[in-house]
């Protein structure tokens, strides 16, 4: 026996090294010897039993000083996970940092002065242009089209443009090649346009309902269940279609599945202002008594609801480079107004636009710049002042303008990955150059201008796999995957109440969880207990008689409406709000009782200190 | 002056040099540029979860030949295929896989082939009346012992072709109906369990010891020799006990005698102290022999007795078959709890009598009272022939992505949740509800005797009723 206990830890499996704690002396050189000759069985045995092999490591571990050792901790196993955790985490960080310069080749693009008398808003487009180089510069174009004021959209990787023109005229086409795809006459009002999950699919909001085209200008669907629509968003993430009508619906339509998801009514009227939050997938409508309402699909009310403008609001959008914190919105007043989502009091920062008629459009870009189009002209500002508190009225900044004479602008879209914006106004569509406002490095996985027609119908299989379901849609998308707050209700002996089983639970929580608990009954079980005590030793007449008192008693205690609703409320759960009413029933009694006490004389009355005091004289 | 650059992605960067090539991939880490990564990962690993699910066809393949229910099966150590079966009609086939016409009803042991699935040798009228166990000997050699108080040892050749056999090399005469027998791993000795432990060399005709504990008296029904130190044979018997002796000292060492008999044992490949029970009780034990006080993990999960267990050979996991028709697969974490195991049934499959992990570790075969011995994949959803490098790497991320989720209610209920057959589930419930008004009525005596009267006994204390030496 002696010999099998000496060979107890001599072979181990090798995922599941166990620690020894029956250890000698001689365990030490066993070790050695086994490293040294090959053990056929261990290897036979790697396979199964070993992390796999691209699943290992490829960077070395971050030295020992940088991570923390979580010494004050007293559970092995806790501290053991917890510095994995760190050591993991902290190898994924050193190799995205290690990674950036490696994987981030292109540089944003900029606008710099040199003198201190000098301007960038001075710079005219031709300059820019001309100083962008041949293949740069040609995002500058001016297409002359009539048919009314234009919407323009693009895809998510900034390479197709849609365009919808009020009287019916819609186009679609590579922006980078110039190529067209199609181009209708639909002979009806077309109020806006969005391409679907690429630029295979785009839906135009008509006069009476919603259509959807393929990319060859073939109507695939007419959505009957959206009626009058006026703008339309589409969550890629989440595969909804949303649009909001001049009847103040929104509605959403799950376009992987075709069904009508929800309609909501916001109950505030026509609505002709609406975008999304990339971030969270919040759909910020804007409405014509100046309010703007954040809605998800979950909630038949809206989860924001703020007065934003004095005056019908006319364009709302988020800054994604900042993770969506920060809003932009315009009203017909002519304001605009920069919020923080987080923290809804009061605007960042406000102004006023020049010259605004009744379109005032704003949009921001990747890097956070804000394009402004009021007017006659086009104003961005770049990010970091543009985001900082400022109490005063007046515009921030300039980084660039550019007039544009054919009124009214009634679309603003940068360009994703490129330094272009482009307006829809009524003559047609222009793109101007603002320089750094488009993010250099895309990533292949999510947006890719250069991909193959492979790479696409990869990509759209992959999104419908990792589609995520709409009940996930909330203010804040990081809460997936964390830890839920723990329960404020407790039982009757003041413990979490989901932390014992059912079955471990005290019978009469039992009964309060299965519903069969009877609330008329508790309550007045001490009183009964108390009164049992103290009509111990007396004759059986005077507790008859003390018992038919205390019936009485209680009897008219039911009568009053405010211990009635207390024991209601009484379920052996501590309500936050039975405690704060208690305490201040409470207060009350106190207050009272002090109020008589004073008035008998027997307590003095407390006065006020007042200012004066310190004038009074010390007899 | 202004200084301007304006953005341009160089074309030749971004697009294939020569048609054919890989469309270059551009990479950017920023967590802006990834919205909704985490429910995107989360939808993923549901995914994965679900796709686990479907994939999961675990029957490979049933193994017929026995024309009465299994009683005992046995692997060659060294080898990947080779496994005999033993049956209730008295005849022995060895190696996986049959396709046959039997011409008589009473052949007993079967050798099959888990690669081809054939049968490759039969012995007909090995015994009289069932057979109780089957051992290797070497490649080439095959002992059987039975009820009718002898014990055969079979020359069954290497050649691979189908053959009858019906005449035993040798034969060793008992005194009683054997139970079990195991060969020893590296000396021409074997084992025998019946009412005592016998030691025998092949060479001879009767026992070279006999080992006993002094005062036992019971039937032995289980017994196997220790891997890693092959003088320790361990056995169980009808006493409720096991018992571990040493051959070199012919001395039974340890004793323990439990609540409930244990059916069947089973020695740790990789750990040589660590020892596995199948008891009556519906429960499996490890047991750590070096502290025989209390088991190291009990096993709960089946809903009837367990009546055979076999290790994996890495030692990760074991197997084991129930009266209740299933076969459950353990996770063996090493004194860190339980899970749940994996549970395997089908509409035909009787009482499992016998289970046996196979040499690679990739199999499970179980051996039932309806005749067939069936093959099964170790992991249900494992994907059997070529898998190319771009799968494997999908179905590891798929692991990895539902360990890291396991605990999300969605994805835990997913990979947790098996069908039972209606009269095991059935069982379990009704298993549940014995043991929760045990346990409520335990407690509630306990709140009604004085303070500190009667402590809860913690359940590992409650297996060993004594240890004897």
């Amino acid at each position: 026996m002696d010999s099998l206990f000496a060979k107890a830890d001599a072979i181990k499996p090798l995922a599941k090294r166990r620690k020894t704690t029956h250890h000698d002396s001689s365990s030490s050189t066993a070790k050695k010897i086994k490293d040294a000759k090959a053990d056929f069985t261990a290897q036979s045995v790697t396979k199964h039993t070993s992390i796999p092999k691209s699943l290992l490591p490829t960077s070395p571990e971050p030295s020992n000083d940088s991570t923390p050792k979580y010494s004050h901790i007293a559970n092995k196993k806790l501290r053991g996970e917890l510095q994995r955790q760190t050591a993991h985490n902290a190898r994924a960080k050193a190799l995205v940092d290690e990674s950036a310069d490696m994987l981030l080749v292109e540089d944003a693009g900029k606008m710099e002065v040199e003198g201190e008398m000098d301007r960038t808003w001075r710079t005219s487009q031709d300059e820019i242009a001309k100083a962008a180089g041949q293949e740069a510069a040609k995002g500058r174009r001016e297409l002359r089209l009539d048919g009314g004021p234009y919407r323009t959209r693009y895809t998510r990787n900034g390479r197709h443009l849609a365009i919808a023109g009020r009287h019916g005229h819609v186009a679609a086409f590579d922006w980078q090649t110039g190529a067209l795809h199609t181009e209708l006459q639909l002979q009806e009002t077309c109020r806006d346009i969005t391409f679907l999950q690429d630029h295979t699919y785009f839906a135009v909001a008509q006069k009476k309902y919603v259509y959807i085209y393929d990319r060859d200008g073939v109507e695939l669907h007419c959505l009957k269940s959206h009626i009058e629509p006026t703008r339309l968003e589409f969550l890629p993430y989440h595969w909804l279609l949303a649009s909001v009508g001049n009847a103040g619906y929104l509605k959403y339509q799950d376009t992987s599945t075709g069904q009508l998801l929800v309609e909501h009514r916001t109950k505030l009227g026509s609505c002709t202002t609406m975008t999304q939050n990339l971030h969270n997938a919040v759909i910020h409508l804007g409405h014509q008594n100046g309010c703007i309402t954040l809605w998800t699909p979950n909630l038949p009310h809206p989860a924001v609801q703020l007065l934003a403008h004095l005056g019908p609001v006319s364009s709302v959008s988020i800054d994604a480079s900042s993770g969506g914190r920060y809003m932009a919105s315009a009203g017909k007043d002519g304001t605009v107004k920069v919020w923080d989502c987080r923290n809804w009091k009061g605007s960042v920062r406000e102004w006023s636009t020049r010259g605004a008629g009744s379109e005032v459009e704003v949009e921001w870009s990747q890097r956070g710049f804000l394009g402004v189009a009021s007017g006659g002209s086009v104003n961005v500002y770049s990010p970091p002042t543009i985001q900082q508190q400022f109490n005063g009225h007046v515009q921030p900044p300039l980084y660039l303008t550019h007039p544009i004479p054919s009124r009214p602008l009634t679309s603003l879209r940068f360009t994703p990955f490129q330094d272009v914006l482009t307006i829809g106004h009524n003559a047609g569509v222009s793109s101007i150059l603002v320089p750094g406002s488009g993010e250099p490095n895309f990533d292949s996985s999510e947006a890719d201008p250069f991909e193959s027609r492979k790479a696409r119908r990869e990509r759209e299989v992959k999104g419908l796999l990792d589609k995520i379901q709409p009940e996930l849609i909330t203010l804040d998308p990081e809460f997936i995957g964390t830890l839920s707050e723990p329960s404020k209700l407790v039982t009757s002996d003041g413990k979490p109440a989901t932390e014992l089983p059912y079955a471990r639970l005290p019978r009469f929580d039992k009964l309060r969880v299965s519903g069969k608990v009877d609330t008329t009954e508790d309550g007045d079980s001490d009183d009964e207990t108390g009164g049992d005590a103290e009509g111990e030793g007396e004759g059986e007449e005077s507790r008859k008689a003390r018992k038919e008192e205390k019936e009485k008693k209680r009897m008219r205690g039911k009568n009053n409406s405010m211990k009635r609703y207390l024991r209601k409320q009484r379920k052996n759960v501590i309500d936050p709000a039975t405690v704060a009413i208690r305490t201040k029933l409470e207060k009350m009694k106190e207050e009272k009782r002090q109020a008589m006490l004073v008035k008998k004389g027997i307590v003095e009355e407390k006065k006020k200190s007042s200012a004066l005091d310190r004038f009074k004289r010390k007899t | 002056m202004v200084r301007i650059s304006v953005l341009q992605h160089a074309p030749e960067q971004h697009l294939p040099t020569r048609p054919g090539d890989p469309t270059p991939q551009s990479r950017n880490l920023n967590p802006l540029m990834h919205p909704f990564a985490r429910a995107r990962e989360r939808t993923r690993a549901l995914n994965a979860a679900k796709l686990d699910r479907i994939f999961a066809k675990p029957f490979v393949a049933a193994l017929e030949g026995h024309m009465d229910a299994i009683e005992t099966m046995a692997k060659q150590p060294d080898s990947m295929v080779n496994v005999a079966s033993g049956s209730w009609g008295g005849g022995t086939y060895s190696n996986i896989s049959c396709r046959m016409v039997l011409t008589d009803g009473s052949t007993d042991v079967i050798m099959h082939n888990l690669s081809t699935r054939q049968v490759t040798k039969k012995i007909l009228q090995a015994h009289k009346g069932k057979i109780t166990g089957l051992s290797y000997a070497s490649a080439d050699r095959l002992l059987s012992c039975g009820v009718d108080r002898t014990i055969k040892m079979w020359s069954i050749g290497e050649e691979n072709s189908e053959s009858v056999l019906t005449q035993a090399q040798n034969i060793f005469p008992g005194k009683a109906a054997f139970n079990a027998i195991d060969h020893h791993r590296s000396d021409r000795l074997f084992a025998t369990a019946s009412n005592i432990v016998q030691i025998w060399d092949e060479t001879k005709t009767s026992p070279i010891s006999n080992l006993t504990f002094p005062t036992s008296t019971e039937t032995i029904t289980a017994l196997k020799f220790n891997l890693a130190e092959s003088s320790i044979l361990a056995s169980c018997g009808s006493d409720r006990t096991f018992t571990l002796y040493d051959i070199r000292t012919s001395k039974a060492e340890r004793r323990v005698v439990m609540n409930f008999q244990s059916t069947s044992l089973s020695w740790s490949p990789t750990l040589p102290t660590l020892l596995l029970l199948a008891s009556e009780d519906h429960n499996l034990y490890t047991f750590d022999v070096r502290h025989l006080d209390r088991p190291t993990q009990i096993y709960k999960a089946h809903s009837s007795a367990v009546m055979s267990c076999d290790w994996s050979p890495t030692g990760t996991e074991f197997v084991s078959g129930g009266w209740d028709k299933t076969v459950r697969i353990w996770q063996f974490k090493d004194g860190k709890g339980v899970q749940r195991p994996e549970v395997y049934h089908t509409k035909r499959m009787q009482r499992v009598t016998s289970t046996v992990f196979s040499g690679d570790a990739r199999f499970v075969l179980s051996g039932s009272d309806d005749g067939n011995v069936r093959i099964w994949k170790a992991k249900a959803s494992e994907k059997l022939g070529v898998v190319t490098a771009r799968e494997r790497a999908a179905i590891e991320y798929r692991s990895k992505l539902k360990e890291r989720w396991s605990v999300d209610s969605e994805v835990s209920r997913i990979t947790r949740s098996r069908h039972l057959p209606k009269a095991v589930r059935s069982t379990d419930k009704l298993k549940h509800t014995m043991l929760e008004a045990r346990r409520v009525k335990e407690e509630r005596r306990r709140k009604h005797t004085r303070a500190g009267d009667s402590k809860p006994k913690a359940e590992k204390k409650k297996i060993v009723v004594a240890e004897q030496t």
